[in-house]
């Protein structure tokens, strides 16, 4: 499904519109920090402050392509082998790492800071670099770690292929609070 | 009446000022050296502030009054994760620094969620060494009302901060409530957010005030700026320690940044001009940070003189 980033931030805290203001804040400026918020479509928060428990519901914009040799650098064959010049340094240590971890340290040199060059007949341009869907998992879930208030202890996941679930209570998880907690955002999502 | 006042200015020559206030009989209460700048807190009769102004214009520094100066405030946030720092403690804690006061940070262990928060007695004790105490809690109001039992015990005014705008005959136990903190994940830079801040200082200055009006009607023996003057000439181990304040002052006493065994003795062995040692006008105990010593000094009525 095609969505803009964030084209729908909905939180609901019934009798805490303070608090739902300033989570709203909160959750914008953790997305930001982890460079989150292009990834994510459409996010519904529901807190009852009474049981208490805090849920999430997001969708998420399209699955990421693993990162591979070719988009990270400029490739071209060079004399005995390839070399890779890199612009952006963020991917440079998972560059290393992946062309190591293929051809082994001898055949891997780096003449200059930001070119490496590999001694291979074969072009070392499909190789992955990052994970970075994995990667996007990880740093959602630690947002959502960050998100919720620290009291709320015991945390329920569910991750699928375009959507997740979380859920944090400060009691323990029973069925019951998963089904409302469901419900109440199933119901954001139909309004 | 010793007026509290920070100089800021350069490295250079800033002895001048130190030298002017022992001559002038004030106190230096602490000395930061940043690079090429230094920092001077210090307490200075109030009759003499021009001639501490009047050096302040000739070293091209700046002097501000510093109404928290000489006091140690604890600011107290829930756990020391993520979601209660750096913002806003760190900035709670910063801004009470450049007031003049000798801020303490302290996570509480168990300090999370409405149901199960609870407070030890060594962190209960910890709190109340010190002037006041900042809380620094969240955004919603139903938890603000619930966490109560955290500060009910305590013997400091303490300054609740928060989210929501709360009624003050809610919160009975709290010397007072400053809303608008709450929890946020950036740094306070917004005029609002500052303002906030300036409240909470008011706040502060407003819970010393009450405490400094409970000591006055039976007053202490000596002051705690005497006190420390005669330590530091006595114990002279103490400019060796390597806390940024050796010896902090308290409103009702002092903390000595040294260790309690090896020590005691000495700081209770100090001796004033008047013939008095500082065991005879003050109880000089283990603190429970660290393995500091911490010195109350007596009231009039217990020692039935003044020194």
């Amino acid at each position: 499904m095609e969505m803009d980033p964030l084209e729908v931030f909905e939180v609901e805290m019934p009798g805490e519109g303070y608090g739902a203001d300033k989570y709203r804040e909160i959750i914008m400026d953790i997305l930001q920090d982890l460079g989150l918020i292009r990834s994510i479509g459409r996010l519904y928060v529901y807190v009852n402050i009474e049981r208490p428990y805090f849920a999430v519901f997001g969708m998420i914009r399209g699955k990421l392509p693993p990162l591979k040799v070719e988009e990270v650098g400029d490739l071209v064959a060079a004399e005995g082998g390839y070399q890779i010049t890199v612009e952006d340094e963020e991917h440079m240590a998972g560059l290393i790492r992946a062309l190591w971890g293929a051809y082994g340290r001898e055949k891997v040199e780096q003449p200059d800071r930001n070119v490496l060059v590999v001694l291979s007949e074969e072009s070392p341009g499909g190789l992955v670099v990052a994970d970075l869907e994995t990667e996007f998992r990880r740093d959602l879930l630690d947002a959502l770690v960050r998100i919720a208030p620290e009291g709320f202890r015991n945390r329920r996941n569910e991750m699928a292929k375009d959507n997740f679930f979380f859920l944090a209570a400060e009691e323990t998880i029973t069925p019951e609070i998963i089904a409302e907690a469901k419900e109440r955002l199933g119901g954001m999502r139909d309004a | 009446m010793l007026d509290p006042v920070m100089f800021t200015g350069g490295v250079y020559k800033h002895d001048l000022v130190t030298e002017l206030i022992e001559d002038l009989g004030g106190y230096l209460l602490q000395k930061n050296v940043t690079q090429s700048e230094v920092i001077l807190l210090m307490l200075v009769p109030h009759e003499d502030m021009p001639a501490l102004e009047a050096m302040t214009k000739e070293l091209k520094g700046k002097l501000e009054r510093a109404p928290l100066a000489g006091t140690e405030i604890a600011v107290v946030t829930p756990t020391l994760a993520i979601h209660h720092l750096p913002h806003p403690a760190c900035d709670v804690a910063e801004y009470i620094r450049r007031h003049g006061a000798k801020s303490n940070m302290i996570g509480m262990g168990r300090g999370v969620a409405r149901e199960i928060s609870q407070m030890d007695e060594f962190e209960s004790a910890l709190i109340n060494e010190h002037d006041a105490v900042v809380f620094t809690f969240g955004n919603f109001a139903d938890c603000i009302l619930k966490k109560e039992h955290l500060y009910r015990t305590l013997t400091v005014p303490v300054i609740v901060t928060g989210g929501p705008e709360m009624k003050k005959e809610d919160l009975p136990y709290a010397f007072e409530y400053v809303p608008n903190v709450g929890r946020i994940a950036h740094r306070s830079r917004k005029a609002t957010e500052i303002g906030s801040l300036d409240n909470i200082i008011a706040a502060v200055g407003r819970a010393l005030d009450s405490v400094r009006a409970s000591i006055s009607k039976d007053p202490l023996t000596t002051t705690p700026p005497r006190a420390m003057e005669v330590v530091r000439e006595q114990v002279p181990d103490v400019t060796q320690s390597l806390s940024p304040l050796p010896i902090a002052l308290n409103l009702n006493g002092l903390r000595i940044k040294l260790p309690y065994d090896e020590y005691a003795e000495a700081v209770a062995g100090v001796e004033f001009d008047e013939g008095v040692t500082l065991g005879e006008i003050a109880k000089v105990m283990p603190s429970r940070m660290k393995n500091y010593i911490l010195v109350r000094i007596l009231p009039v009525s217990e020692t039935g003189f003044v020194v």
